[in-house]
C-alpha cells in the first residue's frame, strides 16, 4: 500500500468507479436516485475507489469498467499515444489502472498502460528539453499528473545545469515567502 | 455523497504551488470532523436497534454493509484530515532551514493556533539541540569563497543592529559590502539581494 500521507494516492483514490450492488445495504445515502436510505441490491451506483474497493472485497459490490479504460480510449492510444487528451479523461490515468486490473480482472490492463506510458514518455522528454523556457506548451494539458512530474523534473534539471554552468547568487529569497512583491513605490 | 469535504482539504494542498502554506481552511476542517461525529452517531444508533431487536451485529444483513459503509468513511475522513495537518506540518518544518526562527507576518496569519504553538516548540528543540552539539546546522551547506558579499537593499529598514556587533543604515536601495553570515538572513527574507559579477 502507498503511503498513508500521500496526496496523490488520496486523490486518485476518489476516481468514481462505476459498480453494482449484490446486496441491499440498509441505513446510508449512497444511491442519489433513492429517496430512502436503502439501497436495493442490483442498483447501479458510481462510488469513489476508496469505498468501492473494500465492498468489492467483501462482494457487497461488483466493479464495472471506469469509463477511462473503455474500448475507444484504447484504440486512439494504440493509434497514436502522444495526441490523446489521457488528463481529461482521467488525472491519475496510470495509477487508477494498476489498482483496478486485479478488480475488473482485465488481464491486459498492464501491457496496455506499459505500451501507453512508453510511447507517450518519448515525446514527454523530447518536448521537455526543446520547448525549455517557453511558455508551456498544449501539451502540458494533454499529461496525467504522473507525467506532468517528468516533464517538470525535466526542465528543471535543465535548469539547474545550465545554473552550474554559467553560475548565479548562491543566496536567493526563500522560495516559501512566494513571489516577489511590487515594489512599495 | 460521503468524503467530499474530505477530498476538498486534500485538494487544497495538491493544487497550492509547491511547498507554498495556504491559509488554513477552519471551516472545513469542521464540516469533516462534524461528518465524522455523523458517521459515528449512525453507527451508534443502529448498533442499538440491532442489540434491541436481539440480533447479532456479526450477522451479515444490510445493516451490517450499511455499518462497514459507515465505517469506511470514517477512515477516508481521518486519513484525508491527518494528511492535511500533516503535510501543512511538514511544510512549517522547512520553514525553519529557510527564513530561521521567526516566522514572517505573511505566513503567520494563514497558521492554525495550534500550528504556531508547533512551529515555537520545534524550533526550541532544534536551537536547544545546536546548542548541546556546538554546531550551526542551519548555515550554507557550501564554504563562501570571501567572507564578505556586496547587497543591495530592497526593503527599508533603517538603523539596525547587525549579530557581528556593528550598526549600519539599511536605506532602500544603498548597497552594502557585508559579512556573510549577517547578510544572510535578510536574503532570505527577501530584504536584500546579493550583488555578483
Amino acid at each position: 500500500m502507498a503511503n498513508y500521507y500521500d496526496i496523490d494516492d488520496i486523490i486518485m483514490e476518489q476516481q468514481l468507479v462505476p459498480v453494482v450492488f449484490q446486496k441491499a445495504v440498509n441505513g446510508v445515502e449512497i444511491d442519489p436516485s433513492a429517496e430512502t436510505d436503502y439501497v436495493e441490491a442490483g442498483s447501479k451506483v458510481e462510488l469513489p475507489l476508496w469505498l468501492a474497493y473494500e465492498l468489492h472485497l467483501k462482494q457487497v459490490v461488483k466493479m464495472k469498467v471506469p469509463a477511462c479504460f473503455n474500448h475507444r480510449t484504447k484504440l486512439e492510444l494504440g493509434a497514436d499515444g502522444a495526441a490523446v487528451d489521457l488528463r481529461s479523461r482521467c488525472l491519475y490515468f496510470y495509477e487508477f489502472g494498476c489498482k483496478i486490473a486485479p478488480l475488473i480482472g482485465d488481464r491486459d490492463m498492464g501491457s496496455f498502460l506499459l505500451s501507453a506510458f512508453r510511447t507517450r514518455y518519448q515525446q514527454i522528454l523530447a518536448k521537455a528539453h526543446n520547448a525549455a523556457f517557453t511558455a508551456p506548451s498544449k501539451l502540458l494539458s494533454f499529461l496525467t499528473k504522473e507525467e506532468t512530474n517528468l516533464y517538470e523534473a525535466a526542465q528543471s534539471s535543465m535548469a539547474a545545469f545550465k545554473k552550474w554552468r554559467i553560475g548565479g547568487p548562491r543566496f536567493e529569497r526563500a522560495s516559501v515567502l512566494g513571489r516577489k512583491r511590487k515594489s512599495t513605490d | 455523497m460521503y468524503g467530499t469535504n474530505a477530498i476538498q482539504l486534500v485538494k487544497e494542498i495538491a493544487n497550492g504551488e509547491k511547498g507554498q502554506l495556504t491559509a488554513f481552511s477552519s471551516n472545513l476542517f469542521k464540516d469533516v470532523i462534524a461528518e465524522c461525529s455523523q458517521h459515528y452517531e449512525d453507527l451508534q444508533k443502529s448498533l442499538r436497534k440491532m442489540q434491541e431487536a436481539g440480533i447479532d451485529f456479526q450477522t451479515q444483513n444490510e445493516d451490517h454493509y450499511g455499518f462497514l459503509i459507515h465505517h469506511l468513511s470514517l477512515l477516508r475522513n481521518k486519513r484525508c484530515l491527518m494528511t492535511y495537518m500533516h503535510s501543512r506540518a511538514e511544510m512549517l518544518r522547512n520553514l525553519i532551514w529557510k527564513v530561521g526562527y521567526e516566522i514572517p507576518e505573511e505566513i503567520e496569519e494563514k497558521l492554525n493556533h495550534t500550528e504556531k504553538e508547533y512551529f515555537k516548540k520545534h524550533s526550541e528543540a532544534l536551537r536547544s539541540y545546536m546548542s548541546r552539539v556546538e554546531l550551526h546546522l542551519d548555515m550554507d551547506m557550501v564554504p563562501p569563497k570571501d567572507p564578505y558579499i556586496k547587497v543591495r537593499v530592497l526593503d527599508d529598514m533603517g538603523e539596525v543592529q547587525l549579530p557581528s556587533f556593528n550598526t549600519a543604515n539599511f536605506a532602500q536601495h544603498s548597497m552594502h559590502f557585508l559579512k556573510r553570515t549577517d547578510a544572510e538572513k535578510y536574503i532570505s527574507l527577501g530584504k536584500m539581494e546579493e550583488l555578483t559579477g
